[in-house]
């Protein structure tokens, strides 16, 4: 049975967020404590097509600030296994240079854990 | 607070600022200030608890007439959250900042969200403006843009840090140095 979540404020989607990980549950708690407008997974960008034009690698940031104009990703994966998304980041700015967006390593997850006192097991 | 004690808690790591260095660069912001401010009379609005300390020797070193206030957020996961999933002022102004220009003082701002929070309420009240003073920065990990800070005393790398306000329970916030926080 999946958890029952909080009533949120600042969500600005339709459709109630299915999160995929305890960390970024909390980080949706944390951003509509503070009454900043998010959206769970709004938007998927296509990264590679191959000649047919059907997608070959797609990308779908876990948050989008309406009112920063900007994309957040979560990842509380380790630290050695952030490459791949990286390398994801790296080729959404690329291929959309006009798309802001911000990924949120282990590191920067513990720091708000540590200042926020995140439940981040998992 | 005698060296023993720093010593006996693990957690207190090196000196990042000195107590010297602290000092040169309050004066430098509080003559900025002062300069920007001639004329008028601001209102330091100190956001408790951490930025106590800063707020106190930056008034000190702003040589124009100028009002001290304090507030105070709940902050995320803190005990005095009290269940509530919204955020909300466990201290409130005793000004009226209508039509005063404001500065907000903080101890750090890194995703900008507290901040934020905070200009967008004073604003609320008719200020006459609102910046931010802020003792260390943490640009690289802003969540929230277009924040009014004016006055940055350090940017600083992605460390925690204890002493200078900063505390660990409670504890060392009177501490001279700010100091690396060892959490591992």
């Amino acid at each position: 049975m999946e958890p029952l979540l909080p009533e949120f404020h600042a969500y600005r989607g339709s459709e109630p967020p299915r999160f995929a990980s305890p960390a970024e549950l909390e980080c949706a708690k944390v951003l509509d404590y503070y009454g900043i407008a998010w959206d769970y997974e709004p938007r998927t960008f296509v990264l590679e097509q191959d000649e047919a034009g059907r997608v070959q690698e797609a990308f779908t940031p876990d948050f989008y600030l309406p009112e920063q104009d900007l994309y957040v990703e979560i990842t509380a994966m380790k630290q050695s296994l952030v490459t791949r998304k990286n390398r994801k980041v790296r080729k959404l700015r690329a291929r959309y240079p006009g798309v802001k967006i911000k990924l949120f390593y282990r590191r920067d997850l513990e720091r708000l854990a540590q200042h926020f006192h995140l439940d981040l097991a998992s | 607070m005698p060296a023993d004690v720093v010593h006996a808690d693990a957690r207190i790591g090196e000196i990042y600022l000195s107590a010297t260095e602290l000092a040169r660069r309050v004066r430098e912001l509080g003559a900025e200030i002062a300069h920007d401010y001639d004329g008028r009379e601001p209102v330091l609005v100190c956001s408790l608890k951490a930025s106590l300390v800063f707020t106190a020797d930056l008034s000190r070193a702003i040589p124009i007439l100028h009002a001290m206030d304090f507030v105070e957020l709940a902050g995320y996961g803190s005990s005095r959250m009290g269940g509530h999933q919204q955020i909300r002022v466990l201290k409130d102004l005793d000004l009226d900042v209508r039509g005063r220009d404001v500065i907000i003082v903080e101890d750090v701002v890194d995703t900008g969200l507290t901040l934020n929070y905070l200009v967008r309420t004073l604003e609320l009240r008719g200020p006459a403006s609102v910046a931010a003073a802020t003792l260390l920065d943490r640009p690289y990990r802003r969540l929230v843009d277009d924040l009014p800070v004016r006055y940055v005393g350090f940017t600083v790398p992605d460390e925690l840090y204890v002493g200078y306000g900063f505390d660990i329970d409670e504890r060392y916030r009177e501490l001279p140095d700010l100091r690396i926080l060892n959490l591992s």
